[in-house]
C-alpha cells in the first residue's frame, strides 16, 4: 500500500508536572530532542502534523498557530489533525499517508499536552452534547466504569478475580516507568494499595487511572529512500487501523467493542498478521485505567473475551511475559492526552530498533501502538516492526 | 500530484441561519453528495471531516459529535482541524497511497450556534500577552490594511471594490448568505467594525455544511463523465506573533509556489482560469491576488480597478460571492473548492462564468493576519 513508511526517530519530554517551561517550550523541548536524535535539521521537514485535545482543554484554539515557531514549522506545509483522545495516533497515521502518498519524504508529526495548565475532566465532559448526555457522563472515569462493569457482568468475572489483575497490572506498570526516564508517575505501589486506594467511580480507585501530565512527543516519519539515506536503524509501519462508533455512549456495545476489534483487525490484515499474541514482541495500549487496558487485550485479539484476567494473573502480558504490554508503564504512569497516542507509537518505534534503554524487551521485531479517543467511541492502531 | 485523484461530486447547503440541527444539516449534504455519486454509504472507503472545537457550538471533540450523520460509522475517517483545504488534501494522500479508493470530505461549521467569530478568534490569542490586549482577526486584519493601503498606496475606495464585486456576484448564488447590490460608497459607509474595516467589508457568520466525494483515477472514471482532478496542492504556515511577520509578503506567496510547481504552472495569470479565494476582509482578496503572483506587489487595487477579476473579466475572482458572501469559518476553503469544481464542470448555474474554465484555483486561509494559507488546484 503506497511507498513504505520509516519511523527514523523519536523525542519525548520528561513528562510531568511541568511548571518549569510555559507550553510552547514544553513542544519545543521534544521537537529539539527527535533533532538531536536523528541529527536532522529542520530545514530537512517537508511537512509538520501537528494534533491536540480540544481549544477548552487547550486554553488557546488552533494551537498550530502558536506553536508554529516551537515545531519549527514556520514556512513549512502543515496539516492539524484531531480526533479526541486518539489524536496521538491519528497523528501518526496522517505522517505516514503523506509520506506513503509520496508527496512528501520528511514529516515530522508532533503531539503535546499541557494538562496541569487546564481541567481535564471538565473537558472531557465538554465532549458529551448538552442535551442528553451530559447530565450522565462527566469526565472520563464514569464512562470507563460503566464500561468495566458491563464487561464484568457479560463474561461473569469474578470481581475479586478483576480487581485482583487490576491490581497486578497497576503495580507492575508502576514499577516499569522506573525504567522509563521519561514517565511521570514513579512511586512504588502494592497490589494492597491500588485495592485499598480510594475510590474514584466505583470499581475504579486511584492507582486504576492516569495521571494528569504535561508533555509533547515527537516524532519523524520518512520514505524508503530518505530512511536508507540517513542509514539510521527504522520502525517500518506495517499496518494502520482506525474505526469510529457511534456518538451516544448506549447506541454501541463497549464490550465487543467493534471500533476496537475492526481497528486492530484492519492493521493485522495489513500487516499479515494472524496470531497477534504470537507474532507480536511488544504492544504499547493505551490504557488510562487498568480494568479498560484487560478489555483491549481482548478486543485486540490477545486472548479471549473474558479471559484476560487470568492470562494477566499468569504474567503473560509482563515484561518477562509472551506479549509484554506498556513496558513503558503506558498511559496509567503518563498520560499529556495529546502526546498520549505518539508516545505509544514513539515506544513501540524504540522497542524495535533496540531503543527502549531499560525497558526494551529483548529482541523485539513486531510492536502495536494504540490509542481510544472519544467517549469510548475512536480506536486506532499502527504496527511497527524492524524489518522493511 | 504522484497519483491521479479527483472530485466527483459536491453538495452544500446555504450560509443563512437555519433551524435545522446540525446533525440533519450534516446528514443532507452527506447524503446528498453520496446520491449524486450513485454511491451507498457501505460503499465510502473513508472520511475526512474539517471542523474546530472553537465554531462547534460549546461541544469539544467535533468529530466525535457528527461521527454518525457523516457516514463515518465503523470507517477509518480522520478529521482536520481550523483550515478544510487540509481535509482535501488529506483525503486526496490517503487515496494515493491505494488505502482507499474513494474518501467523502466534509466540512462543517453551524455559525448560528457559535458565538460572534471574533469571540471565537480572540480564542487564537496566547492567554498571556495577546488575549489581554484583545487581539482577534478583525483587529489584526485591521492593521494589516492600514499597513497595505500606506505602503503601496491603496485607496480604500479600491478595497471596498471587492465588497461590491462579491456581494453583486452573489446575487446569482443561491447558497451565499449576504448579498446585493451596493455601491462603493454603501460599503464604506457601512459602520466600522475595527477602523478602517467596516461591516461590508467583513465577512459574516455563517452555516456552511459542504461535502465533496474523491475518488482514484480508475474509480473516478466510473462515477462520473466529468471528473475535476486535484492537479496541485500546498500550504506554508508563518510565525505566531503578527509583529514578528512582515504582514504584507506572508506565506501565501510559498503555499502557491507549492500548488505550482506540483500543477506545473509557470505563470498563473495564463493558466489558471478562475480562483475562489478566502477573502474574510475585503482588502485581503487584493492582498492575496499579489501573492498569488496574478500581479506584482501592490498592484491589487489596479486589477480590481480594471475589471479584470470581475464575473466577465480575464481571470474572473470569486463568481460565488467568496467569503465576503458567505463564511462558515472552517468550511470556507473547501466551498471554494467545491465552487472551483462547479465552475469547471459548467455547472455554477447562474453564477456560471462565461470563460471556459479548465484549470481553477482554490484558496483557504486561517490565523491572524493570513498566518497559515492553503492553495489547491484543479483541472478539468
Amino acid at each position: 500500500m503506497g511507498r513504505a513508511v520509516a519511523i527514523i526517530g523519536v523525542g519525548q519530554t520528561r513528562h510531568g508536572r511541568r511548571m518549569d517551561v510555559s507550553y510552547p517550550d514544553l513542544v519545543r523541548e521534544a521537537v529539539l530532542r527527535v533533532f538531536e536524535d536523528t541529527g536532522l535539521s529542520p530545514r530537512d521537514i517537508d511537512g509538520v502534523v501537528s494534533g491536540t485535545m480540544p481549544s477548552m482543554m487547550e486554553g488557546i484554539a488552533l494551537t498550530h498557530f502558536y506553536f508554529s515557531e516551537a515545531m519549527q514549522a514556520v514556512g513549512k506545509p502543515i496539516l492539524k489533525t484531531e480526533t479526541c483522545g486518539s489524536t496521538g495516533v491519528s497523528i501518526a497515521h496522517t505522517a505516514y499517508y503523506w509520506v506513503a502518498s509520496g508527496l512528501a519524504d520528511l514529516v515530522l508529526a508532533v503531539g503535546h499536552e499541557k494538562m496541569n495548565e487546564g481541567n481535564s475532566q471538565a473537558t472531557m465532559t465538554t465532549v458529551v452534547e448538552p442535551f442528553y448526555q451530559r447530565y450522565f457522563i462527566s469526565g472520563a472515569p464514569g464512562v470507563f466504569s460503566m464500561q468495566s462493569q458491563m464487561w464484568t457482568a457479560r463474561y461473569g468475572i469474578p470481581e475479586d478475580k478483576i480487581r485482583d489483575a487490576a491490581a497486578f497490572i497497576s503495580v507492575t506498570h508502576h514499577d516499569s516507568a522506573f525504567d522509563n526516564p521519561y514517565a511521570h508517575v514513579k512511586i512504588k505501589v502494592t497490589a494492597e494499595d491500588v485495592k485499598t486506594a480510594r475510590v474514584i467511580t466505583y470499581p475504579i480507585r486511584l492507582l486504576d487511572v492516569c495521571p494528569n501530565s504535561d508533555g509533547a512527543c515527537a516524532v519523524i516519519f520518512a520514505s524508503e529512500k530518505m530512511a536508507k539515506k540517513i542509514g539510521r536503524k527504522a520502525a517500518w509501519v506495517k499496518g494502520v487501523g482506525y474505526r469510529g462508533e457511534e456518538y451516544f455512549f448506549g447506541d454501541s456495545d463497549k464490550v465487543v467493542w467493534e471500533s476496537a476489534i475492526q481497528a486492530a483487525r484492519q492493521a493485522y490484515d495489513q500487516a499479515g498478521i494472524k496470531n497477534p499474541r504470537k507474532e507480536l514482541d511488544v504492544a504499547e495500549v493505551y490504557n488510562p485505567f487498568t480494568y479498560q487496558e484487560m478489555l483491549f487485550y481482548e478486543c485486540f485479539g490477545f486472548c479471549d473475551f473474558g479471559t484476560s484476567p487470568d492470562l494477566v494473573l499468569k504474567g503473560t502480558f509482563s515484561r518477562k511475559g509472551s506479549l509484554p504490554c506498556d513496558p513503558s508503564g503506558g498511559t496509567l504512569c503518563t498520560n499529556p492526552i495529546g502526546a498520549t497516542g505518539l508516545i505509544r507509537v514513539a515506544e513501540a518505534a524504540m522497542q524495535v530498533t533496540g531503543k527502549a534503554g531499560d525497558h526494551q524487551v529483548p529482541g523485539a521485531k513486531l510492536a502495536l501502538a494504540h490509542a481510544m479517543g472519544g467517549v469510548d467511541q475512536f480506536n486506532g492502531i499502527m504496527i511497527l516492526g524492524s524489518k522493511l | 500530484m504522484t497519483k491521479k485523484v479527483a472530485i466527483v461530486a459536491v453538495a452544500q447547503n446555504a450560509g443563512a441561519e437555519s433551524k435545522d440541527n446540525f446533525y440533519d444539516e450534516a446528514y443532507r449534504v452527506t447524503k446528498e453528495v453520496l446520491d449524486k455519486a450513485g454511491m451507498t454509504r457501505d460503499e465510502i472507503g473513508s472520511v475526512v471531516s474539517a471542523s474546530s472545537d472553537v465554531f462547534h457550538g460549546g461541544i469539544s471533540c467535533a468529530n466525535a459529535y457528527y461521527w454518525d450523520p457523516t457516514g463515518a460509522f465503523l470507517k477509518n475517517a480522520s478529521r482536520q482541524d481550523g483550515e478544510s483545504l487540509f481535509a482535501l488534501i488529506y483525503a486526496a494522500m490517503r487515496i494515493i497511497t491505494g488505502h482507499f479508493d474513494t474518501v467523502l470530505v466534509i466540512g462543517l461549521c453551524k455559525g448560528s450556534e457559535n458565538p460572534e467569530l471574533d469571540a471565537c478568534t480572540l480564542m487564537y490569542s496566547d492567554p498571556f500577552y495577546l488575549r489581554p490586549l484583545g487581539l482577534t482577526e478583525t483587529m489584526a486584519a485591521a492593521l494589516q490594511m492600514k499597513l497595505y493601503m500606506e505602503k503601496y498606496k491603496i485607496r480604500k475606495e479600491q478595497c471596498a471594490k471587492v465588497a461590491v464585486k462579491n456581494l453583486g456576484n452573489a446575487l446569482r448564488n443561491p447558497f451565499a448568505h449576504r448579498k446585493g447590490r451596493y455601491t462603493v460608497e454603501d460599503i464604506l459607509k457601512s459602520d466600522t467594525v475595527v477602523d478602517p474595516l467596516t461591516e461590508l467589508q467583513c465577512a459574516p457568520k455563517s452555516e456552511g455544511m459542504i461535502a465533496l466525494l474523491l475518488a482514484s483515477e480508475k474509480k473516478a472514471k466510473k462515477l462520473t463523465d466529468k471528473p475535476v482532478w486535484i492537479r496541485g496542492f500546498g500550504s506554508s504556515i508563518d510565525a505566531y506573533m503578527i509583529g514578528d511577520r512582515d504582514l504584507l509578503d506572508g506565506q501565501l506567496k510559498n503555499a502557491a509556489a507549492r500548488a505550482y510547481k506540483m500543477a506545473g504552472i509557470r505563470n498563473p495569470l495564463k493558466q489558471i482560469d478562475l480562483a475562489e479565494i478566502t477573502e474574510p476582509y475585503a482588502f485581503q482578496e487584493l492582498m492575496w491576488y499579489e501573492q498569488l503572483g496574478f500581479c506584482k506587489a501592490g498592484g491589487g487595487g489596479k486589477l480590481i480597478d480594471k475589471g479584470f477579476t470581475d464575473m466577465d473579466g480575464a481571470l474572473p475572482v470569486n463568481p460565488s460571492g467568496g467569503v465576503l458572501a458567505n463564511n462558515p469559518y472552517v468550511s470556507r476553503g473547501l466551498q471554494r473548492a467545491a465552487e472551483a469544481f462547479l465552475q469547471i464542470r459548467g455547472e455554477a448555474g447562474e453564477r456560471q462564468v462565461k470563460k471556459k474554465v479548465r484549470t481553477a484555483l482554490a484558496h483557504g486561509v486561517h490565523g491572524f493576519a493570513g498566518q497559515c494559507h492553503a492553495v489547491a488546484i484543479l483541472g478539468s
